[in-house]
């Protein structure tokens, strides 16, 4: 081994930048998901207004996601 | 349920928004690089909002179990699992797509984060000005069941 190169990274870095791009959207899809499935179990009758209030959070959210994934096309 | 019409609204609009950015970016990437670029930007035009629009549709899909006693688990079963076919998909497409000779990465991706990122905007307009009750109305019939 070359004495000089300290780490080697061998493989497709897109697929790590792929797992780093997935972690947010991941945390972010699991609140606004658990947040709904609380406020439904609180106050089943308002669950018209909470769906599309969660609608737009899953949209915010994956278009983060949606950003990570796409980057994969530039290289 | 009462949400449906909103949901219905952002499909049909989000139908509409992939079109004019299929018909203005396929212009811009046909001056740009000729028909390369006029595929590259109505894929990506399609796949961006059908991508962002899979949300909508999946909740549509799920609410028709609204009478159900599983509801709230269907529902997040359809709406998360559709979430994660969506990426999965993508994924697949994107690492298919890639190399081909006949896509322009740079065109392809400007056009998939304008089509999503309008969709967005439109899903965001259509939600603040739709009107939502607070409580689902109970037709007649329903309430005279609950009642006897």
């Amino acid at each position: 081994m070359d004495p000089i190169i300290l780490a080697e990274v061998t493989g497709n870095l897109n697929t790590v930048g792929y797992g780093l791009a997935a972690i947010g959207p991941g945390i972010g899809i699991g609140i606004v998901a658990g947040k709904t499935v609380e406020a439904m179990a609180r106050q089943p009758e308002l669950a018209g207004r909470l769906q599309v209030t969660m609608f737009l959070g899953i949209a915010f959210t994956e278009l983060l996601a949606f950003i990570g994934v796409a980057l994969f096309f530039l290289n | 349920m009462t949400a449906n019409k909103i949901f219905r609204a952002a499909l049909i609009w989000g139908g509409i928004l992939a079109v004019l950015i299929g018909v203005v970016g396929g212009f811009i990437g046909y001056t740009v690089d000729g028909t390369v670029g006029l595929t590259s930007a109505l894929i990506g035009a399609v796949v961006g909002a059908a991508f962002l629009s899979i949300t909508a549709g999946s909740i549509l899909f799920a609410n028709r179990y609204s009478e159900s006693e599983m509801f709230v688990t269907i529902f997040f079963g359809v709406v998360l699992g559709g979430w994660l076919l969506k990426f999965v998909l993508f994924l697949v497409l994107a690492i298919s797509l890639r190399d081909q000779p006949w896509i322009n990465p740079l065109i392809l991706f400007v056009s998939v984060i304008a089509a999503a990122v309008a969709t967005l905007i439109v899903d965001a307009i259509i939600v603040m000005k739709g009107r939502v009750a607070y409580v689902a109305p109970v037709e007649p019939s329903e309430s005279a069941e609950s009642a006897s």
